[in-house]
């Protein structure tokens, strides 16, 4: 089919190397997590669900998971609102503002996160916002980029004579976003809420700072748990939980709006 | 509705859309005012301080912080083991990336979506548990271990964690999907009528690809090399899982730091750390030049 010529051997053993170093690592924890034995035998002698009971049996995990999820749902909500903002104003504008507006928008997307947790906890700490509100906080602008880019997307095949229409059929602003402009973009919202959200639920590098007692979250959890304890099969458990949920999750934005716009966007 | 009416307000409405479209930018543009920048611009100013027993900070200003790293080869010699773990990985990622990236381009639209979708699951991942797939890989009880000892063709484990080399294993696997799907963009997105070109004037396949594929992939080539080298920078979860407590690199000092509370030297580190991801953000694109596919520079 292509004019380039046909992919041969040699490329196709690239590929699977590639693959194999990328995906095996995460499915030997999926394998893991199905083990019967007490300590992670390979290959598997049997299946069995027994670490799945144990992660929900755990005080800790059960609520660091529960957390997650909620600080995911609110981080991402937020984030979905401020990025639309955002990418309706500045996928309007013309000229060198808005290059610049999308490179501050997107900055926190290139940014050492890091670096970025430990901002916050200091701010934090010097103003007295207690650990909650400051997870939400680093993970809304962490999620800010995603969303924000995901909706300017939708704009770039967007009519404003569509608009123009509405108002001069006397909608009001209001009711023209609602209307017309939502509509349209809003396979863009629904793939940047749900990108947040993954982005969210494994988040490490501003979490490690800013969790404190009783509020961890999920993979701050995994993260202590594997340097402090000793059975690490509850931690595949656990990671092929989370695994599981982002399969669903890129489901359901396949069936929502179809992969094809999330790679090219 | 006369048409008088319906002049006056096109005339009008725009004005009042303009001034909501601005209003608009106003949360999102507070948000990163109140939680990124001045946080950074605090603890760009934190490091210039001493540090103090009883508040984040000591009184007065000083260079301290920053003097005591260069002055203490234990601290260089981190940041030089970061700087070529964090440039192996990066090159490593473009060698051994570059044939699948190449491959993936040539893909039938459709087969390219699949290729890139199963690049894109795994970056969805948390990097806790993709690290932790190469403890259960490495680990002292893990599938290689257990498969050799199985097999007979070991007693004792093999000690395959801990070490520079795990480290950037691990880093390598968890980066490349970036450096590939960035490749692959930027392969997808070169004409096809410059290589039937030079095909046409009989240059051999190898010749058109060094010739003409490679040099007009360099913008893939400069913003997966990017990448892959800032995201090693600040990877601690990976550094401290698979390096354990002896292979430290500067994200490990700044979290060290941390924990010690001692916050002006942790800024201190941070600060050093974003000074080298400048560097490298600077130097790849001087050295690859991605400006001139474009015909720029």
């Amino acid at each position: 089919m292509s004019p380039r010529g046909r992919i041969g051997p040699a490329l196709w053993a690239m590929i699977a190397l590639n693959y194999s170093l990328v995906l095996g690592p995460i499915l030997v924890v999926v394998v893991a997590a199905f083990s019967p034995t007490d300590f992670f035998v390979f290959p598997p002698p049997g299946l069995s669900l027994r670490w799945f009971r144990a992660f929900f049996e755990l005080d800790n995990m059960r609520g660091a998971f529960l957390l997650s999820i909620q600080v995911a749902c609110l981080a991402a909500s937020i984030a979905t609102v401020l990025g639309t903002f955002a990418a309706i104003h500045v996928g309007r504008r013309r000229g060198a503002g808005a290059g610049l507006l999308q490179s501050v928008f997107m900055a926190p997307l290139v940014f050492p996160t890091i670096i970025l947790g430990l901002a916050l906890l200091l701010v934090f700490r010097t103003v007295g916002i207690p650990v909650l509100p400051g997870i939400v906080l680093a993970h809304i602008v962490v999620g800010l980029p995603y969303c924000f880019r995901s909706v300017l997307t939708s704009f770039q095949s967007f009519d404003p004579a569509l608009e123009e229409a509405a108002q001069s059929l006397r909608a009001s602003p209001l009711q023209t976003f609602l209307r017309v402009t939502l509509p349209l973009i809003r396979p863009g919202v629904l793939t940047g809420w749900l990108f947040a959200f993954i982005v969210s639920f494994g988040e490490l590098n501003t979490s490690l700072f800013l969790t404190g007692p009783g509020y961890v979250t999920l993979p701050i959890e995994i993260f202590s748990y594997l340097q402090f304890e000793g059975g690490q099969l509850v931690v595949a458990a656990a990671s092929t939980v989370q695994v599981a949920l982002i399969v669903v999750l890129v489901l359901a934005v396949e069936r929502l709006v179809g992969l094809g716009r999330v790679v090219r966007g | 509705m006369t048409p008088v009416m319906r002049a006056e307000g096109n005339i009008l409405l725009p004005v009042f859309a303009a001034a909501s479209r601005s209003a608009l930018l106003l949360p999102p543009l507070a948000l990163l005012v109140l939680f990124f920048l001045t946080p950074l611009l605090y603890l760009f100013f934190v490091s210039f301080h001493a540090p103090s027993q009883s508040d984040l900070f000591g009184e007065g200003l000083t260079l301290g912080n920053y003097l005591r790293v260069i002055g203490d080869s234990f601290f260089l010699t981190i940041i030089e083991r970061t700087m070529l773990t964090g440039a192996l990985v990066a090159l490593i990622c473009l060698a051994i990336g570059y044939p699948a990236a190449f491959a993936i381009a040539r893909m039938p639209p459709r087969h390219r979506l699949v290729a890139l979708l199963l690049l894109l699951f795994p970056l969805m991942v948390s990097n806790v548990i993709r690290a932790y797939g190469w403890v259960a890989i490495l680990g002292r009880r893990g599938v290689i271990n257990s498969t050799l000892r199985n097999f007979g063709v070991i007693d004792l484990p093999l000690d395959l964690m801990f070490s520079t080399a795990t480290v950037a294993v691990g880093l390598l696997t968890i980066l490349l999907p970036y450096m590939i799907i960035s490749l692959a963009n930027s392969i997808a997105a070169i004409d096809p009528h410059y290589e039937e070109a030079a095909q046409s004037l009989r240059a051999s396949p190898v010749r058109t690809f060094f010739h003409v594929t490679l040099p007009l992939s360099a913008p893939g080539m400069t913003s997966g090399l990017m990448i892959v080298f800032l995201l090693t920078l600040s990877a601690y979860v990976t550094v401290s899982l698979l390096g354990g407590p002896r292979t430290k690199m500067l994200v490990s000092l700044v979290f060290d730091s941390v924990v010690a509370f001692a916050w002006p030297r942790a800024a201190a580190f941070a600060f050093i750390l974003l000074a080298l991801a400048l560097g490298v953000a600077l130097i790849v694109p001087a050295v690859l030049r991605p400006g001139r596919v474009r015909g720029l520079g």
